[in-house]
């Protein structure tokens, strides 16, 4: 009776000692193995895109494996992710979100200050390189429907004074109360408060507005539902929204082991305008194409930006 | 897009991004298989273990009873604070629910043998281990099965929605089907393959089941 008890107890220790080994390497998963290059990706459809974008670039120039961490909520659990070491790559980061969000810096509206403000800091405080720019920069924009616009004579966001007391608006979660390009510094700057304000998730924006739900929205200037919906973006002629460039950033820690990924980021550097992330968002949001199909699509058009600077 | 019906819509995704279903199929599927592996590695040992010692059985049910009560949802972020993004906490959360159905089946098994023929097995001078490999452990083997078909579908379901924290697979179709313009047929190209993954898991285990169920002579 003794020996079997301690037979079947060791099966089960055995069992124990063996789960946390499969964790790792079980075959058909890519795991989080030395060769493994973990992207992070937020749950928007530019995010996922260019996550793929890089996936294909380094499996074009290097033998690194890689996996995507994908659906991350925010651009802070995206970042988080890169600081407790889950992640080694963010797929896009923009400057300037980064810069009041993450920095807890200043608002500050000089692009270039941003840049090298941000550059610096996320190297100096958490060792992260913040690569150029994609091309593209994002930033918000004010939306009407092409009809609302004729209708009432809208051009620019000033146009919208009249209005606003009566109109009733959709933005996302973040706006609302975020300092120096938020809603109160929107008030002071141009002189006016909309009647009603609906935060909401971004995707939801662009359906309520064509359904007539809203008057207006706040959305992503790069969106590819701009496109699918036809909307009419109105020209901020404050200058009030600033353009915040869109990057990749790597853990040093990465980059120290697999130095050839700098190059391979570096291929992507100045090679995205905003009117090509567009058509890639168009494509995925309106085109029922997958983000990875598109990126492989893109990447393939441009033969992997070769014969780039190395 | 938005002039085409949902079945040509769907038709249309399937045929522009089918290779991109399929790895996502494949992820979703050894997830799943992992765990519910790995449970299986963890379950029935315990499982034989608690029917030989009996007075542990309800502890031990007990705990895999209070594991299933817990939301996946939960479960998948409670592990994540300790294990972090991506497949490994969906494999281990797998693994803790495939837990019961699998020990409480091996138990029941182990205990529904007909004790006619552990004594006879006895009364043969067979020992105690004996008995176990070459009577109880046979004469269980379909309900034991049935234990991991159970936990199978389950552990589908979770990997689903292991997306929601960095996994990957089918639940990354649906929830970017619920982001997108007009998303209905990326939800019903996410959602139709999870259940076809189901639905054929279950019959092929089943199947096997049904093979494994002991049968008298006469019945051959």
């Amino acid at each position: 009776m003794r020996k079997h008890l301690r037979q079947w107890l060791a099966a089960f220790l055995v069992a124990v000692v063996l789960l946390p080994l499969g964790g790792c390497a079980l075959p058909g998963l890519s795991g989080s193995g030395n060769n493994t290059v973990r992207i992070a990706s937020q749950n928007t459809t530019e995010q996922q895109i260019m996550a793929y974008v890089i996936a294909g670039m380094i499996g074009h120039y290097t033998n690194l494996n890689t996996t995507i961490i994908n659906n991350l909520g925010s651009g802070n659990v995206s970042f988080n992710a890169l600081k407790n070491k889950q992640a080694d790559i963010s797929s896009i980061r923009f400057n300037g979100t980064d810069l009041t969000t993450i920095l807890n810096e200043k608002f500050e509206r000089d692009p270039a200050k941003v840049n090298t403000t941000v550059t610096r800091e996320f190297q100096q405080r958490y060792q992260m390189t913040y690569f150029k720019s994609y091309g593209f920069a994002d930033t918000y924009a004010w939306m009407v429907k092409p009809a609302f616009a004729k209708k009432h004579h809208l051009k620019t966001v000033s146009d919208l004074k009249k209005l606003a007391p009566t109109m009733k608006v959709g933005i996302d979660q973040i706006w609302q109360n975020r300092q120096g390009d938020g809603y109160p510094a929107f008030q002071k700057m141009y002189g006016y408060s909309f009647g009603t304000v609906l935060p909401m998730q971004t995707g939801l924006l662009y359906d309520a507005l064509s359904a007539d739900k809203m008057d207006a929205i706040l959305g992503y200037s790069t969106d590819g539902r701009v496109n699918s919906y036809h909307l009419k973006l109105l020209k901020d002629d404050k200058n009030f929204f600033p353009p915040y460039d869109g990057s990749a950033v790597a853990t040093d820690a990465i980059l120290k082991q697999h130095p050839e990924l700098r190059s391979v980021l570096n291929r992507l550097v100045g090679k995205i305008s905003l009117k090509t992330m567009q058509q890639l968002n168009y494509q995925v949001d309106d085109q029922l194409e997958e983000p990875q199909t598109v990126a492989n699509n893109f990447l393939k058009e441009h033969h992997y930006f070769e014969g780039g600077n190395d | 897009m938005k002039d085409m019906g949902l079945f040509s819509q769907l038709v249309y995704y399937f045929s522009h991004n089918g290779m991109y279903v399929l790895s996502q199929f494949n992820q979703t599927f050894l997830v799943s298989i992992y765990g519910v592996l790995l449970g299986a590695i963890v379950g029935i040992p315990l499982g034989i273990w608690i029917s030989q010692y009996r007075r542990l059985s309800p502890v031990i049910i007990g705990i895999a009873n209070v594991i299933q009560t817990i939301p996946s949802l939960a479960m998948l972020s409670i592990l994540m604070l300790g294990l972090g993004l991506g497949q490994t906490t969906v494999i281990v959360t797998v693994f803790l629910y495939s837990l019961l159905p699998i020990i409480k089946n091996t138990y029941t098994g182990m205990l529904s043998v007909d004790a006619d023929v552990l004594d006879a097995g006895k009364g043969m001078g067979m020992t105690r281990f004996q008995v176990m490999m070459t009577i109880r452990i046979p004469l269980s083997l379909s309900v034991i099965i049935a234990g991991i078909r159970n936990a199978l579908v389950i552990g589908i379901g979770i990997t689903v929605i292991g997306s929601f924290i960095g996994s990957g697979g089918l639940g990354d179709i649906i929830v970017r089907g619920t982001n997108a313009t007009d998303g209905g047929a990326i939800i019903l190209a996410g959602a139709l393959p999870t259940a076809l993954m189901a639905i054929i898991t279950d019959l092929v285990l089943s199947f096997i089941e049904k093979r494994l169920t002991p049968k008298t002579s006469s019945e051959r």
